[in-house]
C-alpha cells in the first residue's frame, strides 16, 4: 500500500459522496492518531459493510475488513489476542446500520471492556441501500420524513455505558470528533464514540440541520480497569485421565449387555461407569452410554453397560441380558424393551401379577425394603453381578473406591450380599 | 479430540454451549490455555476470526443450529483465509427437539457451506483412535492451507465412554507456523507454491497486514470481478484440489477376489466392522472402506469403486448424503444404500442390505 507522509491514510481517494460527513471522521481519527504519537504498525483499523465500511482500503495501518455488523466482534478478536501489548490500539468502525446487526457484539465488548475503541458513523439511515431508516434513527428525523416517528431509536451510549463500557460518547459536532476520539484511544478499555455523520444524498445535508435532529451529546464513563486475557497453564486431559489396570478376572465369555432404568437423582449413570469401570478392573472391554431428559434433574435416567471379552465395535444395546428397574420413571421408560429372554431384575413394589404373567423371567428382588432412593440402582448392578457370577463384587468395591461416598458405596454392596 | 487440538498447536477456545457438544466445550475449557465463553454462535466465530488474524490459532464445537448462524462468518473467514477448527456434533435434525438423538445428517450442507461450491476441508473420524489423529490432522490442514476445517462426529460418538487403552494413542507433533521471510514489501494475498498466502498475523511490529473477506486481488484491494480478483478467488479452490492427495484419508480392509465394497464413514463404521467380520466369517467376500476425510471429494476414490461390481453406502441419514455427493441423487442399480434415522444403523442391517 502506498502511504502518505505523515499520515495514517493511503494515498487512495475518499469513495464517499461529496458532502459525506464519514470522510470528516476519518480526517479526525488520522489526526488523533497523529497528536498520540502513534505508529502505523501499532493500529488495527477493523471495519466492515455499508458506507462506513468504506475506509478499508484508506487506512495504512493493519486493517481487517468483515461482515455487516460484526465489526465489534471481529474486533473484540482482535483485541482479546492483543490485550497484553497496550501499545496496540484497535480500532473498529460501523454505521448505524450494522450497529443493529450487531447490537449484541456491542454490549458484549463493553461487557468484556477489553481495550478497543469502537466508532459508530451514525447517518441516521441506510446510505448504501437507498436511505432507509435504521434503529439509529432519531424521532426528529423521523418526524422530517413522517415514519415511525414514535419509535424511539436504540441510545447505544447508555446502552454501552449500562453494559460497562468504560468510555461512552455522543458527539454531534464535527469539530469535537478528533479530541473525543483522542480521549476515546487513550482510555484502557472498551470506547464507544457514536458521531453524527451527514449524508447528502439522502440524509441532512448540512451540519446545524444534522445537530439540529440528532440525539444530545452525552459522555458516560465507569471507572473498571480493562481486561487483560493471558494464556493458563493446563494440564494434559490424558495426564488427568484415571488409569484402570485389570487386577480380576471376569466370567465373561460372550457379549454382556446391562440396561439400568432408574429416575433422575437415583444414581443410575454413576452406576453405570461404577459398572463399566468394574468390567475394566475384571478384564474385559466395556462400553456405557446414558440417556436422560434435557431437564436432567427430572424423570427417567437410563444408561447402557455392555461387556465384551473381544474389542467391542458397535456400542447399541439391542437385546440386553440384563435389565434391571428401580423406579416407576425407569419401568415406563424401558417398558417396551421388556422380553422374555432377558434376565429382569426389578424392585419388587415395581412387580405386578400382570407383568409376572408376561415376563416369567422378572426377578423381584425388596429393593426399597432394604436400600434408600439413591442406593438402588446401585444394589441392583451389584444383586446381578453377584447372582449371575459375571465379575467379581471385589471389581465393583474397586470401581467405587476413588469416589467421595466409597463407604456408602462399600456398604450398599456388602448389605446385597446379607439380603 | 481436544487434548489432539491442543498438543498439534491449538491455542485458544471459544464456544457457546449446545447438546450434544457440550463435553466438547468442558473439555476445551480446561485444556486450552484460552477459553472464551461467547454470548451466541456468531460471537464465537467473529472472535474466533479476531483471534486467528491475529496469530491464534482458535477450535470450536458446535451442532448444527449454532454452525447455522455460523455459515456467513464461516465464509468470511474463508475468504480471508484463517486457520480455525470447527467440530460439529451431528443430532437429529430438522430443527430442534433430538438434541441428545445421534445422527449423520450434516454432511449436505457442508457439501455447499461456501458460497460458490468452493471447497472446505471436512475430516469424520470413524472411532476414538481417528477422533485423536483427524484432531490433530485438522490443526496441520488449518495451518498448512490457511483455512476453516471442519471435524464432523455424533452425538453417539461423543457421549459414550469406551474402555481404551492410551498406549495406542501415536505421539502428536506440535505443528510448527511456516516461518515467513518476507524481502520488501508484504503482499498479504500473494500465493506461494503450496498456493496459499503467507501468514503474518495483525498487529506485527514488522510488516502492516490486510486482511479481508471482500473478494481482493493480491494487496486485499476491494475489487468485484476483474481478472486478478477472480483468479485469487479461483485459488481459493485450487489450493484445495491440486494438493487434494493431502486431504485425503481413508482405511480400506481389502481381500483379493471381493466384488464387493462397503462404503461408509462416522458413527456407522463400527457397526460396518461388526458386519464385515461376521459376513466374512460366514465365507462372504467382502471388502470395506471407511471414509475419514470427507471433503473434498478425491477423484482418486473413483478409480477403487471402479474395481467393485457392487458398492453398498451405509449411513446414518435419511437419503444418503454420502451417496449423493459421490454418485449424484439417481438410484443405481450396482449401487446399495443402507440409511436411517432416529437410531445408529446395526450390523445386521447391514448386512441384511448386502445379502438381499
Amino acid at each position: 500500500m502506498t502511504k502518505n507522509p505523515n499520515s495514517f491514510l493511503t494515498d487512495k481517494k475518499f469513495p464517499f459522496c461529496p458532502g459525506c460527513g464519514h470522510g470528516i471522521s476519518i480526517h479526525a481519527l488520522n489526526k488523533a492518531l497523529k497528536e498520540l504519537n502513534l505508529e502505523a504498525k501499532d493500529v488495527v483499523v477493523v471495519s466492515d459493510i455499508g458506507c462506513s465500511g468504506l475506509i478499508d482500503p484508506l487506512f495504512a495501518t493493519h486493517t481487517i475488513h468483515g461482515l455487516h455488523g460484526r465489526s465489534p466482534a471481529l474486533g473484540l478478536g482482535v483485541a482479546m489476542a492483543l490485550s497484553e501489548n497496550k501499545n496496540k490500539k484497535v480500532i473498529a468502525f460501523i454505521g448505524d446500520g450494522g450497529a443493529t446487526i450487531g447490537l449484541q457484539h456491542i454490549l458484549e465488548a463493553a461487557r468484556r471492556n477489553v481495550d478497543m475503541t469502537l466508532i459508530v458513523l451514525n447517518n441516521l439511515l441506510y446510505g448504501m441501500t437507498g436511505g432507509q431508516i435504521s434503529g439509529l434513527s432519531t424521532k426528529k428525523y423521523k418526524k422530517i420524513i413522517d415514519f415511525e416517528q414514535d419509535i424511539p431509536p436504540f441510545d447505544l451510549i447508555e446502552l454501552a455505558h449500562a453494559s460497562g463500557a468504560r468510555f461512552a460518547v455522543r458527539v454531534n459536532n464535527t469539530k469535537k470528533v478528533k479530541d473525543t476520539l483522542i480521549q476515546a484511544i487513550k482510555t484502557e478499555g472498551f470506547s464507544i464514540v457514536e458521531a453524527a455523520s451527514l449524508c447528502p444524498s439522502y440524509g441532512m445535508k448540512k451540519m446545524d440541520d444534522l445537530i439540529e435532529v440528532a440525539d444530545a451529546e452525552n459522555i458516560l464513563e465507569h471507572d473498571r480497569p480493562a481486561t487483560i486475557l493471558k494464556d493458563k497453564e493446563t494440564v494434559s486431559l490424558i495426564e488427568k485421565t484415571q488409569v484402570i489396570k485389570p487386577t480380576f478376572t471376569a466370567n465373561v465369555t460372550q457379549r454382556k449387555g446391562f440396561l439400568i432404568a432408574g429416575s433422575a437423582g437415583g444414581g443410575a449413570q454413576s452406576v453405570a461407569k461404577f459398572l463399566a469401570m468394574a468390567g475394566i478392573y475384571a478384564g474385559l472391554e466395556t462400553t456405557m452410554k446414558g440417556e436422560y431428559p434435557i431437564t436432567v434433574g427430572t424423570g427417567f435416567s437410563v444408561a447402557e453397560v455392555i461387556f465384551d471379552h473381544k474389542k467391542i465395535n458397535y456400542t447399541g444395546l439391542l437385546a440386553p441380558e440384563y435389565i434391571l428397574i428401580v423406579s416407576v420413571d425407569g419401568l415406563n421408560k424401558v417398558q417396551s424393551k421388556l422380553n422374555t429372554e432377558s434376565t429382569i431384575l426389578m424392585d419388587e413394589k415395581l412387580v405386578t401379577d400382570e407383568l409376572l404373567a408376561t415376563y416369567p423371567n422378572i426377578l423381584s428382588v425388596p429393593l426399597t425394603k432394604n436400600f434408600n432412593k439413591k442406593s438402588l440402582a446401585l444394589a441392583a448392578v451389584a444383586y446381578v453381578l453377584n447372582k449371575e457370577n459375571i465379575i467379581p463384587l471385589d471389581a465393583l468395591k474397586e470401581a467405587v473406591s476413588t469416589h467421595r461416598l466409597k463407604d456408602i458405596f462399600i456398604e450398599v454392596i456388602d448389605k446385597v450380599i446379607e439380603v | 479430540m481436544i487434548e489432539a487440538l491442543v498438543q498439534a498447536g491449538a491455542d485458544a477456545f471459544v464456544a457457546y454451549p449446545i447438546t450434544p457438544s457440550n463435553w466438547m466445550y468442558k473439555y476445551g475449557k480446561e485444556r486450552f490455555p484460552q477459553f472464551y465463553a461467547a454470548p451466541d454462535e456468531i460471537s464465537t466465530f467473529q472472535w474466533m476470526a479476531g483471534l486467528a488474524a491475529t496469530g491464534k490459532l482458535p477450535a470450536t464445537s458446535s451442532a448444527f443450529p449454532g454452525i447455522a448462524l455460523m455459515v456467513e462468518s464461516i465464509n468470511m473467514a474463508y475468504a480471508m483465509e484463517l486457520p480455525l477448527v470447527i467440530i460439529i456434533t451431528q443430532r437429529l435434525g430438522p430443527s430442534t427437539g433430538s438434541a441428545t438423538t445421534g445422527a449423520q445428517g450434516d454432511l449436505s450442507i457442508l457439501n455447499g457451506i461456501i458460497s460458490g461450491n468452493y471447497p472446505v476441508p471436512v475430516f469424520s473420524p470413524s472411532n476414538f483412535e481417528d477422533a485423536w489423529e483427524l484432531a490433530a490432522k485438522a490443526v496441520e490442514t488449518a495451518i498448512k492451507f490457511r483455512t476453516p476445517v471442519f471435524l464432523l462426529t455424533s452425538k453417539e460418538m461423543v457421549m459414550y465412554q469406551k474402555s481404551f487403552d492410551l498406549n495406542t494413542l501415536k505421539p502428536i507433533q506440535k505443528i510448527e507456523r511456516p516461518k515467513v521471510k518476507i524481502d520488501g514489501e508484504y503482499i498479504p494475498y500473494k500465493a506461494n507454491k503450496q498456493l496459499v498466502p503467507d501468514f503474518l498475523p495483525l498487529g506485527n511490529d514488522n510488516h502492516l497486514v490486510k486482511i479481508t473477506a471482500s473478494t481482493h486481488d493480491q494487496y486485499a484491494n476491494i475489487r468485484k470481478n476483474d481478472p486478478e480478483a477472480l483468479a485469487n478467488t479461483q485459488r481459493l479452490h485450487d489450493k484445495f484440489i491440486k494438493r487434494i492427495d493431502e486431504l485425503t484419508v481413508y482405511s480400506l480392509d481389502k481381500q483379493n477376489d471381493s466384488n464387493r465394497l462397503l462404503v461408509t464413514w462416522g458413527i456407522t463404521s463400527d457397526a460396518s466392522r461388526d458386519a464385515i467380520n461376521e459376513l466374512r466369517n460366514k465365507q462372504e467376500k467382502i471388502d470395506l472402506l471407511v471414509l475419514k476425510s470427507l471433503l473434498p471429494v478425491n477423484p482418486k476414490l473413483f478409480d477403487i469403486f471402479d474395481t467393485y461390481n457392487e458398492i453398498i453406502i451405509a449411513e446414518e441419514n435419511l437419503t444418503g448424503q454420502l451417496k449423493e455427493i459421490l454418485f449424484g441423487a439417481r438410484k443405481q442399480k450396482n449401487i446399495k444404500q443402507v440409511n436411517k434415522v432416529g437410531h445408529m444403523i446395526t450390523p445386521k442391517e447391514i448386512i441384511n442390505t448386502i445379502l438381499k
